[in-house]
């Protein structure tokens, strides 16, 4: 299993569950450091506000639970949600 | 009447779950819909678990409903104490609608409770994929009650989905409500607690709020406690409520809103507990 998979997974699919389109989520891992990882989040026009959320708070959410999933690795991520 | 809903990789095994749950060893003694028949993945991938739903039989002795006739049978129906119930649609042959004007009167009070059941269902897929997606192994029960959809992830691993203090289960909430908002365009209470954190959390709250009580109706006046969640202030304003010669309430904007247990004025009428949240 490489570096970071459980973050992917985990944020992929959250994402995916919120989106209206979930085929047109993309989620791509981007090393910071030997235990960092950043998840770029990209989605269809019009569902990022959706990801985002009122005030950031789904973002938010996201993040921590990206978080709980690198602490399986032992990693950092951080979730950046490219528009 | 309270129902569980089960999965497990035979029916026979969500079965047998959902009785200890239950607490029934007689399985005669049950109502079981079958909400998902169980499949076999190829290696292992894409398989799918059997849901039942489970509920004690109705007592023998319990008061008969109206029978509205028509082919409507008490074991099918779900008896949550309403009047004028009608077959759910969809599932299993629904049965086509009736327009006869008395059933619209029920429709909508029927749809509303469909549509809890469905909100459940969502809930729990949503969940069960979560668990699925950070590769642990996890049970996630769901059940009703009053018009609160309960959730309880369980299982030894599912303590990584809890986080310091609770954060990822506030997460996880806050994810949960937000699929439900977005699938059904709807906003069921939900509760969730993730391998046991927030009984364990509800019950050291317990003690604590147990504890400055005493020390209000000691020394009078009032003590302020530290910002909490919505629902550990809940917590507190259970723990004052339970106890005589002490009130509670909250100040405050959240995230930084904080209750206040004060000790009862000789005499204030205001004995009431907890007003708002």
């Amino acid at each position: 299993m490489a570096k970071g998979d459980i973050v992917k997974s985990v944020v992929a699919y959250v994402v995916g569950q919120i989106v209206s389109r979930p085929e047109e989520v993309q989620v791509t891992l981007v090393e910071r450091g030997p235990n960092e990882v950043l998840a770029e989040v990209r989605t269809a026009k019009g569902d990022m506000g959706r990801v985002i959320g009122r005030r950031g708070r789904v973002a938010r959410a996201i993040r921590t639970v990206a978080q709980a999933a690198a602490d399986e690795e032992g990693l950092v991520a951080g979730v950046e949600f490219v528009d | 009447m309270q129902w569980v809903e089960v999965r497990g990789k035979t029916i026979d095994v969500a079965v047998e779950a959902a009785m200890r749950e239950l607490g029934i060893d007689d399985r005669d003694r049950l109502e079981i819909e079958v909400i998902q028949q169980p499949e076999r993945g190829f290696l292992g991938l894409g398989g799918k678990d059997a849901i039942v739903r489970v509920k004690p039989k109705p007592a023998r002795k319990r008061r008969r409903r109206r029978r509205k006739g028509k082919g409507e049978h008490a074991a099918t129906q779900r008896g949550r104490g309403r009047e004028n119930r009608k077959p759910r649609r969809e599932r299993n042959g629904a049965r086509p609608a009736r327009s006869e004007p008395k059933e619209k009167e029920a429709a909508t009070v029927e749809e509303r409770e469909v549509t809890i059941e469905e909100q459940t269902r969502v809930v729990e897929e949503f969940l069960r994929g979560l668990v699925d997606a950070f590769g642990l192994e996890g049970e996630v029960k769901t059940r009703l009650e009053d018009d609160v959809i309960v959730v309880d992830v369980i299982g030894p691993q599912t303590e990584a989905m809890v986080g310091p203090r609770g954060s990822v289960i506030e997460a996880i909430h806050e994810l949960t409500k937000t699929v439900l908002q977005r699938r059904t365009q709807t906003a069921p209470r939900v509760r969730l607690d993730i391998a046991g954190y927030a009984e364990r959390r509800r019950q050291a709250l317990t003690i604590y709020a147990n504890q400055l009580i005493d020390q209000v109706l000691e020394e009078g006046g009032e003590i302020m406690l530290e910002p909490m969640s919505a629902a550990d202030r809940k917590v507190i304003h259970d723990a004052v409520a339970a106890r005589e010669g002490v009130r509670s309430y909250s100040e405050g904007e959240a995230p930084q809103r904080y209750v206040v247990i004060a000790k009862v004025e000789e005499d204030s009428e205001d004995s009431a507990a907890a007003e708002e949240e």
